[in-house]
C-alpha cells in the first residue's frame, strides 16, 4: 500500500539494560557536579552543587551528561516533524489544524500543493495547478492529514505542509492517541517494536511524534488487537523487556480471540 | 422550625493526658493518604486525604486562555480554582466563590508559580481545579500539596514539589498541623509552604498573637513536619509507575515458572 512508512527517531529508551531509575521533580540526581553535566530535563540549583530533575521520568546517564526522559508531557512541535493533524477549522485563507500541541497549527493552501516552476515570463514564474491561492477546497473540517511541521517556536503558531513523501490526506483507518513521550517505545529500538507489530497483526501503522498513531488492518479484529497492544505499551513504557512481553501478549491474545 | 446551632468550642484544647483532642502529640501530623492519576480525562490529577480533609485536584494545560485578555504575551499563567463543596463544612457552604476562595486560589497560584517554567509557554495557561470535598482545617496547605502533585503528574516541568503545613499555638503551646477546631479556638495559626528547590519559603501567612521566639520554633517545627510530608509526596508520585513495574515483573515471573 502507499501508506507504508514510519518515522525513525533517536531511540530515547535505548539503554534498556542500564539503570532505569525512576525520578520525580525536585529529586537530586547527583551532587558530583565536577564529573557530570546537566542534560535534558535537568537543572543546576542556584548554588551549582546539585543536579535536579525537572520531570517524573527515567534517569539516564549518557557519557557525562545526566538526562531525565519524561514519562508524561506535552508535545512540542519541532521543524521537520511529521505529525498527524486534524482539520478543526478553515477559512478562505488557511486551515486550522489540531496537532496535539499547545497551539493550533496553520496550514496555508500554498503549502498543500506542489508548485511547478514553468516559464510564463514577466515575473509570473509559478503556475498554481489551476487553483487560486485563496482556495481552501482541498480538505474539509474533520480530515485527518499527515503533515510536516515547517516552522515552530514558542511564540508563533506552527506552520504545516502536506507536500512531501508520505504526506497528505489519510482516508480510512483509525487514529489513536497516546502520551507523546512514550512514542519512542512504540517504535522500539531501530523500529523493532513496530516491525513486530506489523508482521503479527498485518496492519499498516503510521506513528508520529505528537502521540497520534494511524492504523489500518485487514479486519477489525486485528485492529482491535493492535490498539490493545499499543495501550499496553503505553502503560508499561517504563519497564524493561517490553518487546518480548508485547510479542507474547499479541500471540496469546490471537489464540484467545480465535484469530490466526 | 429553625434549627440554630451555636459555634461552641471546648475550653481546653488539650486532654488531661497531655494529648490533643484527637489524641495526637504536639508534633504529630494527622494521617495522610495521597494518590495521583485519579481523574482519567484530566492531564494530571491527584487526591489527598489528610485527617478529615478530602481534596481532589485536576490540571489541564498548557492551553489557550479564556478570557483572552488574561493571556500574557511573554509567559504562561497559572490559574488556580479553589472551590469547596456545599457539604464540605458544617453549615452549608454557599457555592458561589467568595472572598475566601479567591484569596486561597491566589495564594496557591502564587506559591506554586516559582517552581514552574511558565516562560516556556507564552500565551497559554495551566489550570488547576481544586475541589474540597470535606474540610477540617488546613485546607489551604492541603490544597497546595495536592495541586503540586497534580502538576507533577501532568508532566509539567517543575523545579521541585511544594509542601505546605500549618503550625500554630493552642492554649499557649506550639503544635503542628492544626485541625479545624484548633484553628478556630486556638491562639495563632501560621500556614507555611516550602519549595524544596533551594529550600525557600513560598507561603507564610499569620493570624493571631505570638512572640518572636515562638515564631522561630514554629518555623523549625514546620520544616520538620514538611519534610515528613514531602517524603509521602515523592513516594506517591513514584508508586504510580512502580506498581506497574512490579505487576509486570510478577506476571513474567509466574509465566516463566510455568513454562
Amino acid at each position: 500500500m502507499e501508506d507504508e512508512g514510519e518515522i525513525q527517531e533517536d531511540d530515547e529508551f535505548e539503554d534498556e539494560e542500564r539503570s532505569r531509575e525512576l525520578v520525580v521533580p525536585g529529586e537530586v540526581l547527583t551532587e558530583d557536579v565536577n564529573n557530570f553535566l546537566p542534560g535534558r530535563g535537568t537543572i543546576l540549583n542556584d548554588t551549582r552543587d546539585k543536579i535536579i530533575s525537572l520531570h517524573i521520568g527515567l534517569k539516564q546517564i549518557n557519557k557525562n551528561y545526566i538526562n531525565v526522559i519524561p514519562l508524561k508531557g506535552i508535545y512540542t512541535p519541532q521543524p521537520g516533524d511529521k505529525v498527524i493533524a486534524i482539520v478543526v477549522d478553515k477559512n478562505p485563507v488557511k486551515y486550522r489544524c489540531d496537532i496535539n500541541a499547545k497551539d493550533d497549527a496553520q496550514l496555508k493552501p500554498r503549502n498543500t500543493e506542489r508548485r511547478i516552476k514553468t516559464r510564463l515570463g514577466r515575473g509570473r514564474d509559478y503556475q498554481r495547478d489551476h487553483r487560486d491561492e485563496s482556495n481552501t477546497d482541498r480538505f474539509v473540517i474533520g480530515d485527518v492529514l499527515i503533515v510536516k511541521v515547517l516552522s515552530a517556536d514558542r511564540l508563533n503558531k506552527p506552520e504545516l505542509t502536506t507536500v512531501g513523501k508520505y504526506l497528505g490526506k489519510k482516508n480510512g483507518g483509525i487514529v489513536i492517541s497516546i502520551d507523546p513521550p512514550k512514542i519512542p517505545r512504540v517504535i522500539g529500538r531501530s523500529g523493532s517494536m513496530i516491525k513486530m507489530l506489523k508482521s503479527l497483526t498485518n496492519c499498516n501503522i503510521f506513528v508520529t511524534q505528537n502521540g497520534r498513531i494511524w492504523l489500518r488492518g485487514d479486519n477489525i479484529a486485528y485492529e482491535r488487537l493492535l490498539i490493545d497492544a499499543i495501550y499496553k505499551i503505553e502503560r508499561e513504557a517504563h519497564t524493561s523487556g517490553l518487546t518480548d512481553r508485547i510479542q507474547a501478549f499479541v500471540k496469546n491474545e490471537k489464540i484467545k480471540r480465535g484469530i490466526k | 422550625m429553625v434549627l440554630i446551632i451555636k459555634d461552641e468550642y471546648p475550653d481546653k484544647l488539650f486532654r488531661e493526658d497531655g494529648k490533643r483532642l484527637d489524641g495526637r502529640d504536639k508534633n504529630e501530623l494527622r494521617p495522610i493518604k495521597m494518590e495521583v492519576g485519579v481523574i482519567k480525562n484530566a492531564d494530571g490529577s491527584a487526591y489527598l486525604e489528610w485527617g478529615n480533609n478530602k481534596i481532589f485536584a485536576a490540571v489541564y494545560g498548557p492551553r489557550e486562555v479564556h478570557p483572552h485578555h488574561l493571556a500574557k504575551p511573554d509567559r504562561g499563567i497559572l490559574r488556580v480554582f479553589y472551590r469547596m463543596a456545599t457539604y464540605s463544612v458544617f453549615d452549608r457552604k454557599r457555592p458561589a466563590p467568595g472572598r475566601r476562595e479567591k484569596e486561597i486560589s491566589m495564594i496557591i497560584s502564587d506559591c506554586i508559580e516559582p517552581v514552574l517554567f511558565l516562560e516556556l509557554y507564552p500565551g497559554t495557561s495551566f489550570e488547576v481545579f481544586i475541589e474540597v470535598i470535606d474540610a477540617d482545617g488546613g485546607t489551604r496547605c492541603a490544597s497546595t500539596i495536592v495541586a503540586s502533585l497534580a502538576l507533577a503528574d501532568a508532566g509539567v516541568p517543575m523545579k521541585s514539589l511544594v509542601t505546605a503545613v500549618a503550625v500554630g499555638k493552642i492554649d499557649g503551646e506550639i503544635v503542628v498541623d492544626l485541625s479545624g477546631i484548633e484553628d478556630k479556638a486556638g491562639d495563632a495559626d501560621l500556614p507555611l509552604a516550602i519549595t524544596w528547590f533551594n529550600n525557600e519559603i513560598s507561603l507564610l501567612q499569620f493570624d493571631g498573637t505570638m512572640d518572636a521566639e515562638e515564631f522561630d520554633t514554629c518555623l523549625t517545627l514546620g520544616k520538620e513536619a514538611a519534610e515528613k510530608i514531602y517524603k509521602i509526596q515523592l513516594d506517591t508520585l513514584r508508586s504510580k509507575y512502580i506498581s506497574i513495574q512490579e505487576s509486570v515483573s510478577e506476571i513474567s515471573n509466574t509465566s516463566g515458572g510455568e513454562e
